[in-house]
């Protein structure tokens, strides 16, 4: 059993039409750009992320009620997984202060409720990232922090002196995220998945080592592939993947959000599939490369654009098949992976489809064009 | 068959490999399950018999337990440590990103802060959130904008304000060394199995800490100042008496304590009558060791001496001294003002084990470290070995001077968080507070020691720029669907090669699962780290073996339509495919290692079991196919492609 067995399709005599959807393609991404731009997750953006899971179904609009006006400024709430997941995110870092003012309020409240008679007080609130009460003597340090750390704050020794008679409490967006959900949704316990606190400053060199990183693999297979073949090998090759990987790009800002779902945000993950999917598209181009090649020596006669119809025809099966068994893998990953690899997955598979694309029509197309345009002959 | 032998005995060599390799992986599942089982009872039993502990004393029974199972067994911790690394988001834990706290240390060393150096530092802090400048920078430069300058709070009158940034600058690099001693001593005791600590660029300290369910007490670990303390240490005679006493405590416990329910239990067996009079060389050998760890439940694994009262213990044995030193018996013989501690850094012992030595000192402290004002690591001009000279402040000058005078000829040890860095012996009354301290084997103790001294003297005070943590559920999840994938990846990708290639397409799945093996023995092998993203690296690698073995099979198919005999086909299938296999996989390869230098945690984990996956792939296919061809061609069995 054979496919595309003796196929003959004129690719590169059509490669306006493989233009032309290319091209609009980008300027429909670009557009998206311009107008939706990018959705950056945490890793890129700073902020505070937790993902719980409660034990019975949530309605998320309703939880979107109850945590939206928390007081940390802009918070997204999403679905994560199934019905009972949850993932809420704010930018912001630390605590504003009348939040943090409330914060001390509920902490005082849990030690009464536990502690009555212990004495509690406040001894020092300069930093928006932990409240130190001091209580009546070092005995007593054990216990109240035992107490605290049961009604779910984080609580420690201020010092571990062993005078020490001050308790720390430390207090984040987290914290008060838990505890508006925890009180807000009495009957439904839940626990936590993943906890994330991203600085701002660690955001933006994120960003600029992943541009950095795809820029260094577009230099290095370029400097390969010029060594392997012609340079307009290799320059069609990367040129061809740079427009992959913006097309890839204008998808992600034109979907997001669109496909109920479908979580298209930017994040490490993501870069590293697409740094992947580079590779893969990479090497998808280099097999045609390496048949036009071979065909090039053997029929010396023929013309260019002959032999490399001829080749994408030959290794249209190849081409196929292996994009074929990389999609039916990355769809059991999408299906079957879970959530955390849910936007990996999907990346993967959009570029394998794009990557594919480009081997048949494009990349090829490209080499053609640059001879035509500087007049130069290929020999090998 | 001479033809085969040589490729069948690398083959093997290398399945042998795997397997040894791998082994462990599977030792640790069969102890994790176990474990599990054994908790699951116990928290049965503790609902039963204590339905009134609050959930604290639940823990920290559990925990007992767990102690204890993994004391006994010391395959948990060597399985443990030889079994394929899991990534965070793997088996759940946290991952922290410290950054030293330079406006806090800035603040900490200036001499004279006044309200001009508050308000300077004050927006300096702010910008620098903003900025990629350095603090320091910012700071002189605002001050210099005001027309101060630095010397007014730093270093000399003659320093320039060069020199003063230059140092302050080594102050903040120093400042992440002494953090990093602090956190690596702090987690040590906590007991996180495989911590990772390490210093990224100049300000940054990454610091991951796997199966850490408990997130608010490691957090707490982070941060805070450490406590160095200066203890004296027992004298030998009476250090001696104690640990006999405890030595008898423990041997002579009576195993029917009832109020004892859990499955599990520590060493303590009851010992014989007349222990002490037990002819060891009338017992057959093997009984020695039994008999000797039943009379004296301690001193069998603290070992003792010859010249010193220090006791010895081997780091498999660490947990186990402790959890028996824990028990309310022998807290009461230790009683109020005795303490053993272990030593921070263990020595390597003749048969290349860890040991650690285990001191009795005094439980309060004669000196605090906040009195050390300097500690420099040098070489002894006479003696040529490392010594660390140590200065104080005047209040502690004359305390240091009342405490040598009074302990000639005793040690001190000196304790940082509770674990001993050195007890060296006091020779002689030392006024003035500059006192020098030997005994350290190289510049590497002594210089340790010095970061000791000045940590605690100089906290580091860090930031929190980053912390991601992971449930445990979240990470077990994450491998059962990831392996699931992968399995049912495999069955398909099988299924079709076999349908469309044939018997062809059977040796590929065939090679298929040695790529697989080979690939989790070479990860095994490199302690490289299992992450999610490497499960879907694994699947992607056998997406691209099944590529290399389609182009062999497409080119099998077209030699084939020219005639030639079978050989030649298999021949020229394998030969003219190979450029093609060797560029894309090379291309891919490249991608895997800029992933690599440019990512972290899960990230790197991906590219690393991508490259190896390549590396095993093209083994697989140029080596193992090609053989099960050759051999299929020897004998004669008919191969199909089509």
């Amino acid at each position: 059993m054979r496919i595309f067995h003796n196929l003959n399709v004129d690719f590169l005599g059509k490669r306006k039409i493989a233009y032309t959807f290319s091209i609009s393609l980008l300027l429909l991404g670009l557009i998206s750009l311009v107008v939706r731009g990018l959705e950056f997750g945490i890793d890129f953006r700073g902020g505070t992320e937790i993902v719980v899971d409660f034990q019975k179904p949530v309605n998320i609009s309703t939880v979107r009620g109850y945590i939206e006006q928390i007081g940390l400024g802009n918070v997204e709430i999403k679905t994560f997984g199934g019905e009972t997941g949850i993932l809420v995110r704010t930018e912001a870092q630390d605590l504003p202060r009348p939040v943090y003012k409330k914060m001390i309020t509920i902490i005082d409240e849990a030690k009464n409720k536990t502690l009555p008679s212990a004495t509690f007080i406040l001894a020092d609130t300069s930093n928006t990232g932990s409240v130190t009460y001091s209580v009546a003597n070092p005995d007593s340090v054990e216990v109240v922090i035992r107490a605290l750390m049961a009604s779910g704050f984080q609580a420690d020794k201020a010092s571990e002196d062993l005078n020490n008679n001050k308790v720390l409490v430390r207090v984040g967006n987290s914290d008060w995220i838990k505890y508006n959900l925890r009180e807000k949704i009495k009957d439904n316990n839940f626990q936590i998945l993943r906890e994330e606190r991203i600085g701002p400053k660690v955001g933006k060199e994120l960003k600029v080592d992943a541009l950095l990183a795809l820029l260094l693999s577009f230099a290095v297979i370029l400097v390969y592939l010029a060594f392997r073949y012609k340079a307009a090998f290799g320059a069609s090759a990367v040129l061809a993947v740079f427009h992959d990987s913006f097309i890839m790009i204008g998808l992600y800002s034109l979907l997001y959000g669109i496909i109920p779902g479908l979580n298209l945000e930017v994040n490490l993950t993501v870069v590293a599939a697409f740094l992947t999917f580079v590779g893969y598209s990479m090497s998808d181009n280099v097999i045609v490369f390496d048949r036009i090649r071979e065909n090039m020596k053997i029929h010396k006669s023929k013309s260019l654009e002959e032999i490399m119809n001829m080749s994408v025809n030959q290794t249209m099966s190849r081409t196929i098949l292996t994009g074929g068994a990389a999609l039916v893998t990355i769809l059991v990953l999408i299906i079957c992976g879970g959530e955390v690899l849910r936007t990996f997955s999907y990346t993967l598979f959009f570029g394998i489809l794009i990557g594919t694309y480009s081997s048949i029509f494009v990349a090829s197309a490209l080499v053609l064009d640059y001879t035509r345009y500087t007049k130069k002959k290929i020999e090998f | 068959m001479k033809v085969f032998t040589f490729r069948i005995v690398i083959i093997t060599a290398f399945i042998l490999l795997s397997v040894y390799l791998l082994y462990p992986t599977y030792v640790d599942h069969q102890n994790t399950v176990r474990l599990t089982e054994i908790l699951e009872k116990a928290r049965l039993n503790v609902q039963k018999y204590h339905p009134d502990w609050t959930p604290f004393q639940v823990e920290h029974r559990m925990k007992q337990i767990e102690d204890s199972v993994k004391g006994l067994d010391p395959s948990y911790a060597s399985a443990r440590a030889k079994r394929v690394k899991l990534g965070l988001d793997l088996q759940g834990g946290m991952r922290v990103v410290l950054e030293v706290n330079t406006v806090k240390l800035l603040d900490k060393v200036a001499k004279n802060p006044d309200n001009v150096f508050k308000q300077v530092l004050a927006d300096a802090e702010k910008d620098a959130a903003l900025s990629d400048e350095n603090v320091i920078d910012l700071f002189a430069r605002k001050m210099k904008e005001k027309g101060v300058r630095l010397s007014r709070y730093y270093g000399t009158v003659r320093d320039d304000d060069k020199k003063i940034i230059d140092q302050l600058k080594k102050d903040a690099e120093d400042a992440v060394t002494r953090a990093m001693e602090i956190i690596r001593n702090r987690i040590d005791q906590y007991g996180v199995s495989e911590p990772s600590i390490q210093r990224q660029g100049a300000r940054r300290i990454v610091v991951e800490l796997p199966g850490v369910a408990r997130e608010e007490e490691a957090k707490n670990l982070l941060q805070g100042t450490a406590l160095l303390e200066f203890r004296l240490v027992k004298e030998p005679q009476q250090a001696i008496a104690i640990m006999q006493k405890v030595d008898d405590v423990l041997a002579g416990v009576d195993l029917k304590d009832t109020t004892k329910t859990d499955t599990t239990n520590a060493t303590v067996k009851t010992a014989g009558k007349n222990r002490d009079t037990v002819n060891y060389d009338k017992l057959p050998e093997n009984k020695r060791r039994e008999v000797f760890e039943k009379n004296h439940p301690f001193f069998s694994l603290a070992i003792t001496q010859q010249n010193s009262a220090d006791l010895l213990v081997l780091e498999e044995n660490k947990a186990k001294v402790q959890m028996l030193l824990n028990r309310p018996d022998v807290q009461a013989i230790l009683g109020d003002n005795s303490e053993f501690l272990f030593e921070a850094k263990p020595y390597t012992g003749q048969d290349g084990k860890k040991v650690f030595p285990l001191i009795l000192v005094n439980k309060k402290a004669e000196l605090t470290g906040g009195v050390i004002t300097n500690a420099q690591a040098n070489i002894d001009q006479t003696t040529s070995g490392a010594v660390v000279s140590m200065e104080m402040n005047s209040e502690g000058s004359s305390e240091w001077a009342r405490i040598t005078g009074a302990n000639i000829n005793k040690r001190i040890a000196i304790v940082l968080d509770n674990l001993i860095f050195s007890a060296p012996n006091v020779k002689n009354k030392i006024t003035g507070g500059r006192s020098q301290i030997d005994g350290m084997k190289n510049m590497e103790e002594a210089k340790l020691l010095e970061i000791v001294l000045k940590a605690g003297a100089l906290p580091a005070p860090v930031n929190i720029i980053e912390e991601r943590t992971v449930g445990p559920s979240l990470g077990q999840d994450s491998i059962n669907s990831g392996l699931f994938s992968a399995f049912l990846g495999y069955i398909l990708i099988a299924a079709f090669m076999i349908f469309y290639y044939r018997r062809s397409g059977f040796v590929a799945a065939v090679a298929l699962i040695f790529v697989v093996f080979f690939l989790f023995g070479l990860m095994a092998g490199f302690k490289a780290t299992l992450t999610l993203p490497g499960i879907a690296g694994i699947i992607l690698t056998m997406a691209m073996a099944i590529d290399a073995n389609v182009l062999i099979y497409e080119r099998m198919r077209e030699e084939l339509a020219t005639g030639k005999t079978m050989k030649a086909v298999v021949e020229a299938g394998f030969s003219k495919a190979f450029s093609a296999i060797i560029d894309s996989n090379v291309t891919t390869f490249f991608t895997g290692i800029i992933l690599y230098q440019f990512g972290t945690g899960p990230v790197q984990g991906f590219a690393l079991t991508l490259m190896i996956g390549i590396v095993t792939s093209l083994f697989g296919t140029l080596v193992i196919a090609r053989l099960i061809f050759d051999y299929m061609l020897y004998k004669g069995i008919k191969i199909t492609v089509e």
